[in-house]
């Protein structure tokens, strides 16, 4: 046998071996676009797709300015997802709104995408879920991804004909009150609770991720929360991990869907990343509490894990 | 008097060597440009160090000063600095309103094009404007020239940037009062929000118009014309060893601040400078643990950045310092010198002035001046009015070198 040959025998149980175990690990977006997630090669393959919608949401201003995925619109999370004066999310009508100008109707399918790892397009995913929007999906590894792989950007803004889009009002199931968080801490509902920020944070250390304001008066976690870091759940490229292993890694921590499960971080938009993966992927029943640390650590007389012992405005 | 080509030529027949020198320093930017694009995430990074070169040889070869302008305006009756301000708005104003139309289609209040210098009008602003001028009198350049005459080996440039990092420290420490006091209140006046795009680029170009009728009329006596070079390579020698027209530098200016902004922030100066001041400040505290407001507004932002190095704006000045060298050095200009002491002086006192006048306009002369107003802000306008008046008043009370 030459040499030849045993790198081509090689090569080949290599290949073989990679085909049979790639689809595991990687392929999370379906290759149909039929899932909640779609990868980048299906999008760009379907962007000309008049019944198809791409929406960037992204923390950072300016970004969508200077190079989006063609024919996307830019939902800015401040102005277009929140309402700008309570603590809330957009308002039915304004909702309403937003997609009637960006062309939406009811047989279009809208893909989010955006900077961060998808933080805040998962955040959107969750607002229209509570509109009850269908055929919602999120852009698999986003921005990063997009990016990283050389796809075609472009500067210009779309414009596509208004709809007079319809949306139902929010539906309540998916989101978590302070009351209901409360409910669970005091043992009157079963629910497990999740904690998707840093080690740091959850143990009291700091109070916010480097570069975040210091918005909670109180450091550490609500007691009986699991800790499972966002990050956990996606791969390098910022693709989400398989079902199999984001199954492994959530029952690890105590999280197996056998109970409803209420998420949380700081502010409410990295949780929703984690809502997706647990809801979307694995089809768990769970709840965003985007109300997070900052309403959290700031309530008067709940209970508090405190491991670290930080002390708030102590030097 | 006609000047024969040759002639012409000859008086430029410096030795080449320099140029060569000057070659090996754009190839040294180059490389610097083409390794820091092949990193992860440093296409924008690669993209500032070029685009500041280009924009340093561009000051450096056709002398844009601000105060160089101003005061060849005022002290000599000699308008065309002015005019090339004025030719750097003018396509500034009309390339923005055509990228800020494309961003955001209809105006509509409470919304901004993203990072666009559009700042509050306030007597804060003013005040602003007034201190810079005066800076620029006193230290002899406004910050991108210091900036630029870095390059050209200045002994005052050092000093005066030294000076405006101070500036800044004190700046931040009387932002809280001037926060509360005015700037919290101030309006936020964009144009076309209030006149539509069309409207405010016709206001704009009017009103730019009007100013070059009236620099038009103190315009130096008829040059002569300039005659062709007789040769290629006299051509060459003459693009990197002569000073360019006026109303080229204004003319390539403005074409920079727009394409800036295609893929950057808006063109400013002073982000990284100020960002170095704040951060070295917060490590001593110097500098209040609040900054009321400052970083929800536009302009050349001091947002602690976790590498301040490997910001677009820091490389952006890398890249215009060494660009400027290089420019220097072909054309002969690069001439160091010791500092005296009265340059220090100048440097530092009038660069406390500019720094205090940046942060407090969250701007300059770049920033502020030119950037804002070519968006559309009305206080790029109030900004660049008050700049202009304290520079007069400065000439006049004799606050200059001499």
């Amino acid at each position: 046998m030459t040499v030849l040959t045993t790198w081509w025998r090689r090569a080949t149980v290599a290949t073989l071996a990679f085909i049979a175990i790639a689809p595991a690990a990687y392929a999370q977006a379906s290759a149909d676009g039929s899932g909640p997630l779609v990868s980048t090669e299906w999008l760009e393959k379907n962007l000309k797709d008049p019944k198809l919608r791409v929406v960037e949401v992204s923390v950072n201003p300016g970004l969508y300015e200077k190079g989006h995925i063609p024919g996307a619109v830019n939902f800015s999370w401040h102005n277009d997802l929140n309402d700008r004066v309570r603590r809330d999310i957009v308002g039915q009508a304004d909702f309403e709104k937003l997609l009637s100008r960006s062309g939406i109707a009811n047989d279009t399918t809208v893909v989010l995408y955006g900077d961060n790892n998808n933080w805040f397009a998962a955040w959107g995913a969750w607002v229209f879920d509570q509109y009850g929007v269908q055929n919602v999906k999120l852009l698999d590894g986003g921005r990063k991804k997009w990016e990283a792989e050389n796809r075609t950007l472009e500067t210009r803004a779309p414009e596509y004909a208004a709809t007079s889009f319809k949306v139902a009002k929010p539906n309540p199931q998916l989101r978590a009150r302070l009351t209901d968080v409360l409910a669970v801490v005091d043992g009157k509902t079963d629910a497990k609770l999740v904690d998707i920020r840093s080690a740091d944070e959850y143990s009291g250390k700091i109070f916010a991720p480097p570069g975040a304001a210091e918005l909670a008066v109180r450091a550490g976690h609500i007691p009986g929360a699991a800790n499972v870091t966002w990050s956990r759940a996606v791969n390098e490229d910022g693709t989400f991990k398989s079902v199999a292993d984001l199954k492994a890694l959530y029952a690890s921590a105590g999280v197996d869907g056998s109970k409803p499960v209420i998420t949380y971080c700081r502010i409410g938009e990295r949780s929703s990343h984690t809502w997706f993966a647990l809801t979307k992927l694995l089809g768990y029943d769970v709840r965003n509490y985007d109300g997070s640390w900052t309403e959290y650590g700031n309530a008067v007389g709940v209970p508090v894990s405190n491991p670290a012992g930080t002390v708030w405005a102590s030097k | 008097m006609n000047v024969s080509p040759r002639r012409l030529d000859a008086t430029l027949r410096g030795p080449w060597g320099p140029v060569f020198f000057a070659a090996l320093v754009v190839l040294a930017i180059g490389w610097g440009a083409s390794a820091l694009g092949a990193q992860s995430g440093g296409r924008s990074l690669a993209f500032a160090l070029g685009l500041g070169a280009v924009l340093g040889v561009v000051l450096q070869r056709s002398r844009f000063c601000f105060y160089c302008h101003a005061r060849d305006y005022f002290e000599r009756g000699d308008a065309r600095g002015l005019l090339a301000i004025v030719v750097a708005l003018a396509v500034g104003t009309v390339g923005m309103h055509i990228v800020m139309s494309g961003w955001l289609p209809v105006p509509q209040p409470g919304r901004l094009p993203p990072e666009a210098h559009i700042g509050p009008v306030s007597w804060a602003l003013v005040l602003a404007g007034l201190a810079f001028g005066l800076g620029m009198v006193v230290s002899g350049s406004c910050i991108s020239a210091h900036w630029y005459r870095l390059g050209e080996g200045s002994p005052t440039a050092p000093f005066a940037l030294v000076g405006s990092a101070l500036g800044f420290l004190l700046g931040f420490n009387t932002w809280n009062g001037l926060y509360t006091a005015t700037i919290a209140t101030a309006p936020v006046v964009w144009l076309p929000l209030h006149l539509g795009y069309t409207g405010s680029a016709l206001l704009q170009l009017l009103l730019l118009a009007l100013a070059a009728a009236v620099l038009w009329r103190r315009l130096p006596a008829a040059e002569a014309p300039v005659p062709t070079p007789a040769s290629f390579g006299a051509a060459l020698r003459r693009l990197v060893q002569g000073r360019w027209a006026y109303w080229l530098g204004g003319l390539a200016v403005g074409a920079i601040a727009v394409v800036i902004v295609l893929r950057l922030r808006p063109l400013g100066v002073t982000a990284a400078l100020g960002s170095a001041a704040r951060a070295a400040g917060e490590a001593y505290g110097w500098v209040p643990l609040r900054l009321e407001g400052l970083d929800g507004f536009g302009g050349c932002a001091t947002v602690l950045a976790e590498s301040l190095w490997r910001t677009p704006n820091a490389l952006l000045i890398a890249g215009l310092v060494a660009g400027a060298f290089a420019a220097a050095l072909a054309s002969g200009q690069f001439a160091p010198a010791r500092p005296r002491p009265s340059q220090i002086a100048r440097g530092l006192g009038g660069g406390l002035l500019l720094g205090w006048g940046a942060m407090t306009g969250l701007g300059c002369t770049i920033g502020t001046l030119l950037s804002g107003t070519m968006a559309g802000a009305l206080s790029g306008w109030v900004f660049g009015a008050a700049v202009l008046v304290a520079v007069w008043g400065g000439l006049r009370l004799g606050l200059h070198a001499r």
